[in-house]
């Protein structure tokens, strides 16, 4: 039976969300409530696991000694927030706002921002016209990147209309063609996990 | 020139982050405002923008953060910049974070906005509210919202007098650096609200299909589109609201220019190598 029931329920949940969307009112609105108060609370219970989790792994780290001091830091400012933030708030001016404003935001804006130098290295080693292919998608993004910034209207007034129609044309074509893929990919996953061919969200 | 060939070949990946850090750097600095140029608005802002001046005064606007710290120079400017035009048109102001992330971000944003004195009338409660975050999948609070809006939030004020459901939404507008509003994309058939983004310019070409469709009434691309709608507020209220995204738009045009440059030069060393090796 624990197999069979997570099966089960997710066959029945299922059906019933997917008839939902088809069929306004086939939930009374209490049950869509539930729904919303059940995943609140597997919510928190996945923070709290979450948590001792990233503890548990770190707990390890430390004992044996396998990068200690990023080990103690990540422990010592987890639990640091949490005393900061049930402490004293974590409304604007407290500690808790201050540490995440000042420190994580930083911190976290950073480290997405190194991805500019990465692409500039990966332009000048790579993108480069070695076929035709190649050739016609380096003109492309060359077009499109000058139609993002304003000097390249002032270069020629046609590269805005040109990076335009690259956009709205081939490019949402080929990405069409891609959600079109994507979704019935997606479909294919749901109708296996209905039936219970599908496992993997069990841990089989 | 078969040196220098050879040095280009195996130049020093510092050489490049250095031209680039300087690209983005120096028109940030003081006294090279002479850089920012004008950036004329495409269709796709400027529908956000009819969007939200159609909007009667207490009309309700709701907007869904779902970004962090790491999308919040393309998308912070933007909804700064959206929000103060939903003030200037006195609509009231719903606002979710849907990511933990965004939380302080947002709230310190809000606090910096109505802390000025053009905005300090701004009331929590009345003419916006922050909304915090619950975990529960999008899906899931578009269908409560369907049922009873202020429940989904379990928040108070005067400000929920009138807004009984999803439906009472005059527009939804959804920041985020991720695929995540694809699902109000796809609710947007079953609810029939209004739907408008900005997005991270990475991600754009991913709703291109979606405002072909109708199914988004517009898109807000990148720091190009925020520095767009600033242009378009303070063109319209003939005062400036211009901010960081028009700003970051002469450093974002170096640094394109400087890539160019760099592809450019790439593909003449390759080229040039290819006819040495015969």
């Amino acid at each position: 039976m624990k197999k069979e029931i997570p099966i089960l329920l997710g066959l029945i949940t299922g059906i019933l969300w997917y008839g939902e969307f088809f069929i306004a009112g086939m939930f009374q609105e209490n049950q869509k409530l539930f729904f919303a108060n059940g995943l609140k609370i597997a919510g928190v219970v996945g923070v709290a696991v979450g948590v001792y989790s990233v503890a548990r792994q770190n707990y390890y780290k430390i004992k044996y000694n396998n990068e200690r001091y990023y080990a103690v830091l990540r422990v010592t400012m987890i639990f640091l927030m949490i005393f900061l933030g049930v402490t004293s708030g974590t409304s604007s001016g407290t500690p808790f706002s201050s540490m995440f404003m000042n420190v994580y935001v930083p911190f976290q804006a950073t480290v997405f921002s190194l991805l500019a130098f990465y692409i500039a290295s990966a332009a000048y080693r790579s993108f480069k016209a070695k076929s035709i292919e190649s050739a016609v998608l380096l003109i492309a993004s060359i077009i499109v990147m000058l139609s993002k910034i304003p000097v390249g209207g002032e270069m020629w007034s046609q590269i805005p209309v040109i990076g335009e129609w690259i956009m709205d044309s081939p490019s949402s074509a080929g990405r069409r063609a891609i959600i079109f893929g994507g979704y019935l990919g997606s479909i294919t996953m749901m109708i296996r996990i209905f039936f219970g061919l599908e496992r993997s969200h069990l841990s089989e | 020139m078969n040196k220098i060939l050879e040095k280009l070949k195996k130049i020093d990946r510092r050489i490049i982050y250095l031209l680039v850090f300087l690209s983005i750097i120096i028109p940030l600095l003081p006294g090279f405002d002479f850089l920012i140029f004008p950036v004329p608005p495409t269709k796709e802002t400027k529908a956000i923008f009819n969007e939200v001046e159609s909007l009667n005064e207490g009309d309700a606007v709701f907007i869904d953060w779902m970004f962090d710290p790491s999308s919040k120079a393309e998308l912070l400017p933007m909804f700064e910049a959206f929000f103060k035009h939903c003030m200037k048109k006195k609509v009231k102001v719903f606002i979710y974070y849907a990511t933990i992330n965004g939380i302080n971000l947002g709230k310190e944003s809000v606090k910096k906005i109505t802390a000025s004195d053009e905005f300090s009338w701004c009331r929590e409660g009345v003419d916006y509210i922050n909304l915090e975050y619950i975990p529960i999948n999008a899906d899931i609070r578009i269908f409560n919202m369907d049922v009873d809006f202020k429940g989904t939030y379990k928040k108070e004020g005067k400000i929920f007098e009138g807004v009984e459901t999803i439906r009472d939404l005059k527009y939804i507008f959804g920041l985020s650096g991720s695929a995540y509003h694809m699902t109000f994309i796809d609710m947007q058939i079953r609810f029939n609200y209004k739907f408008g983004i900005a997005v991270t310019a990475v991600m754009g070409p991913d709703f291109v299909p979606y405002l072909q469709t109708g199914q988004i009434t517009g898109m807000s691309n990148g720091l190009r589109g925020a520095a767009e709608y600033e242009r378009l507020v303070s063109d319209k209220y003939e005062k400036s609201y211009y901010g960081t995204a028009t700003k970051g738009m002469s450093s974002l045009t170096f640094s394109h220019l400087v890539i160019f440059g760099f592809v450019i030069v790439g593909n003449i060393v390759y080229f040039l190598d290819k006819k040495k090796r015969g």
